[in-house]
């Protein structure tokens, strides 16, 4: 039978959505103050189970702990904002002239953002790394798209070694940043939702990519720096906002945002190819929060 | 609404750094050492001590360190930072200065 310390730790450790490292740390400080309440009323003559309830009790609702130690860790500094924003901002700054079609800002935006990601996953996946973690996985999946527009059915030959190898890494890396939290996984599928809405007005007809993409790319760069600056402003809130259901919502604009300015840009132009990929990217953002609004519940 | 309760929310932070000025300590012994200094004055709602205590982790005014006992149990232990005592010396100055004021308004014949 589980006992009431046990129960009680358990439901505080469900709720509350932080590093797990600190979170066990602190169910282990709640644990010995239990054990120590606990063996003070025994030792007054009460039995094991009425002392470990009476110790339950006077500690008051594990969700409201939950609550307030998440407040206290979840609020990442002005730097902390800043810096997971950062990666959004660069993004932004490419479109507002041609940089984006520069191979060598290009570059170094992705040599930054692989060295920063890498540094960030090895030293404690910090709250401002989900980010550069989303735009460090975009050109991989980048990569498996292109491969379906190699020529006489060499693509989809391609695309079958790539994509289960790619999906892989994918995967792996979503389930391990989810089992911290499910918020974190939305934040870092955010670039990608962004670059395949805008990947989705590229198309013309049955075409992936229209001949004249570049252009019509470069024409829509307004729209997509409000993408951007969108997300980066998402991203500071979430980081500085405490109450989770104020995260939530910060993470529910930029979608909306970005399917106004793809609408917009493209005036309701957007083939099959493109709404299958718009729809998916809307998906797969808004499940993590979706799942995470039905949990707060 | 109750006034010693906010009295004592709006004092929280001042009071657990006294206490852990003193001397490190953990949150069991902190919560009988606040109700057996205050002659039981101070209720302290046990679930609000964590919250509080990792917030001034938090702020660096104190640090938390894990520490094994002889018979095997572990403890987390609170020890005021630099930045905590010069906090806590602020702030004592400031409670003096308050009460000082107060007493002279509500008991002029004391002060």
């Amino acid at each position: 039978m589980i006992s009431n310390i046990s129960h009680y730790l358990n439901r505080f450790k469900d709720c509350l959505h932080i590093d797990r490292t600190i979170r066990d740390g602190v169910a282990e400080e709640l644990y010995t103050h239990l054990e120590d309440k606990s063996r003070e009323l025994e030792e007054n003559g009460l039995s094991r189970e009425e002392a470990s309830k009476i110790a339950v009790q006077s500690l008051g609702s594990p969700e409201l702990i939950a609550k307030q130690i998440y407040e206290t860790h979840a609020q990442g500094s002005w730097k902390e904002a800043l810096f997971s924003a950062l990666p959004h901002f660069l993004v932004a700054l490419l479109f507002t002239s041609y940089y984006w079609q520069n191979i060598v800002y290009v570059s170094i935006i992705l040599a930054l953002t692989v060295g920063i990601a890498i540094y960030g996953w090895r030293r404690g996946k910090p709250i401002w790394l989900f980010p550069w973690l989303g735009y460090y996985l975009m050109p991989v999946v980048i990569t498996g798209i292109l491969l379906l527009s190699l020529p006489h059915g060499w693509g989809w030959t391609a695309a079958l070694i790539y994509i289960p190898l790619v999906l892989f890494v994918f995967i792996h890396i979503v389930k391990q940043t989810a089992r911290r939290d499910w918020l974190y996984a939305s934040l870092m599928l955010a670039p990608m939702l962004v670059t395949f809405s805008w990947f989705s007005s590229l198309g013309t007809g049955n075409e992936l990519l229209a001949n004249d993409w570049i252009a019509r790319l470069q024409a829509n760069a307004l729209w997509i720096v409000i993408s951007f600056i969108s997300l980066a402003g998402a991203t500071i809130a979430f980081i500085r906002l405490k109450p989770r259901r104020y995260k939530i919502l910060s993470l529910l604009i930029p979608p909306l945002v970005i399917l106004f300015s793809v609408t917009m840009a493209s005036r309701g132009n957007i083939n099959s190819w493109g709404w299958l990929i718009l729809l998916f990217s809307l998906f797969a953002f808004a499940t993590p929060v979706w799942m995470q609004a039905r949990a707060y519940q | 609404m109750n006034y010693g309760r906010e009295l004592l929310k709006g004092n929280t932070d001042s009071l657990l750094l006294c206490l852990i000025s003193r001397h490190p300590t953990y949150g069991y012994q902190i919560v009988k050492e606040l109700e057996k200094r205050s002659n039981g004055y101070f209720q302290f709602k046990e679930g609000t001590l964590y919250p509080a205590l990792h917030r001034l982790e938090r702020d660096n005014l104190i640090t938390g360190k894990w520490q094994i006992l002889p018979n095997g149990q572990q403890r987390r232990y609170y020890y005021i930072t630099e930045r905590g005592q010069q906090v806590l010396a602020n702030r004592l100055a400031t409670w003096q200065d308050f009460s000082t004021a107060v007493k002279s308004i509500i008991q002029p014949e004391t002060i």
